[in-house]
């Protein structure tokens, strides 16, 4: 029984290392994208700018994007995040501002449609790993939104992967969007968007961890020679929704990462439990009632590796 | 070409003709660096041996320098991807949403969506040049 815990962990690992991948297959666009969002921001004075997307108005609704999980068997991931998203809703209430929640992930989708009380705007499902297509639904979704002025502030509350043990649910501001790109949270704490993290599974010792790893993307400044087809203000237009896609795919391989790794650490205590469990039942000397207790397990065992299969 | 997600195109063409936000601009060898958006509408590539190939560009951006033209953009569909059947459907179901819509947002979504299915359907039925 001990063993399907630990091939459930290690398909896990597969998992969170084919998530990884998917980040690092992104990089050379998300790069590309920050090279030149830097490069039309140095061309054009930031009073100039007021496009759809930037454009800031006073906070009468906003737009919850949640991201969950589409499994569960991942330990308090899924009620971390929509622990942190009712929290921001009181806040919110507290405010009298008005709100509307976008739920991604089947865990997500359940909670909110069994409480009528919460406003919801759609209810959206992932298959597998995140793709563009999935960011885009997001995109157009809270674009139209916006830009049609039914809420005038779009946050997004997700996991951020910290280490095998810990995720930390955050609230990011995904609109308005600085024009410079800069990721800010709700209390206006902002990251240039030349700032990004790499994480890495490794093993140490024998044991699987996670490596963290600050990168600063190099700016190549464009060549003076190069011209503009467009106003720069039109082509930064044309910038701007692709990166806020690319940040909304971002977080949701983020938090796929983050749920692969609780799932794996639940996986690893519910294996350390029963070997406890184990020893404890060998010393009574009772062969049916023995017999009958190791069944049982297995049959739990067995439930839970095929739900989470 | 790079998509949000992965790198999908890497190789040389002898011409490229794209759609910009202030009209179609054909790209030839040692073009004049510019940047430039990219609209919605399809991109024609004339590879080595003269063959055309068409694939369809949702917005992005692109940046040709020293004979290089880098493309961002959301997502690209090959024409050769694209089947006639589908996109048909596509459009007809695009044009009856579009007079069910009502509000400002389902408005601006079901012309999008129009606007989309149109621009499959030209790079399907599109016949390249003969030279």
């Amino acid at each position: 029984m001990s063993c399907s815990h630990l091939s459930t962990a290690w398909s896990s690992a597969a998992k969170v290392r084919r998530a990884q991948e998917a980040v690092v297959s992104s990089r050379p666009f998300s790069e590309a994208l920050v090279e030149v969002l830097y490069n039309m921001n140095q061309e054009i004075q930031s009073e100039d700018i007021d496009l759809p997307l930037t454009r800031q108005r006073a906070v009468k609704r906003v737009a919850i994007v949640v991201l969950t999980g589409e499994r569960g068997l991942c330990g308090a991931f899924n009620n971390n995040v929509l622990k942190k998203a009712e929290a921001r809703m009181e806040d919110l209430r507290q405010l009298g501002v008005d709100y509307t929640v976008i739920s991604v992930g089947k865990k997500g989708n359940a909670y909110f449609q069994r409480r009528d009380y919460i406003p919801t705007e759609r209810f959206l499902e992932l298959a597998g790993i995140p793709t563009v297509k999935d960011s885009q639904a997001i995109c157009d979704l809270i674009y139209s939104l916006f830009v049609a002025e039914e809420v005038d502030k779009v946050e997004l509350v997700y996991s951020k992967f910290v280490n095998l043990v810990r995720s930390d649910p955050i609230i990011q501001t995904l609109l308005p969007m600085s024009p410079k790109g800069e990721i800010c949270d709700v209390n206006g704490i902002c990251v240039d968007a030349t700032e990004d993290e790499l994480f890495k599974l490794t093993t140490k010792e024998g044991k699987l961890t996670v490596e963290r790893e600050k990168i600063k993307i190099e700016m190549q400044p464009f060549s003076p020679v190069v011209q503009f087809e467009q106003d720069p203000v039109q082509i930064l237009d044309a910038l701007l929704p692709l990166y806020l896609n690319s940040q909304i795919l971002r977080a949701l391989q983020e938090s796929l990462a983050s749920e692969l790794a609780a799932r794996m650490s639940a996986m690893s205590s519910a294996t350390d439990n029963a070997i406890d469990l184990r020893k404890n039942l060998s010393m009574v000397y009772n062969r049916r009632r023995q017999a009958k207790i190791t069944g049982e397990i297995l049959e739990i065992v067995a439930g839970a590796d095929a739900l989470s299969g | 070409m790079k998509l949000a997600r992965k790198l999908i195109w890497d190789c040389e063409v002898k011409e490229i003709i794209l759609s910009t936000n202030s009209g179609q601009i054909g790209v030839l060898p040692n073009h004049a660096p510019i940047n430039t958006a990219v609209d919605m509408g399809p991109l024609r590539i004339r590879l080595l041996n003269d063959q055309w190939l068409t694939a369809v560009l949702w917005s992005g951006f692109a940046r040709i320098v020293n004979n290089e033209i880098i493309i961002l953009g959301n997502d690209a569909e090959l024409g050769s991807d694209i089947d006639p059947e589908e996109a048909q459907k596509a459009l007809e179901i695009a044009e009856a949403n579009l007079s069910k819509a009502e509000g400002t947002k389902d408005l601006g979504e079901a012309k999008l969506a129009l606007r989309r299915a149109r621009i499959r359907i030209e790079a399907v039925n599109w016949i390249p040049p003969s030279n």
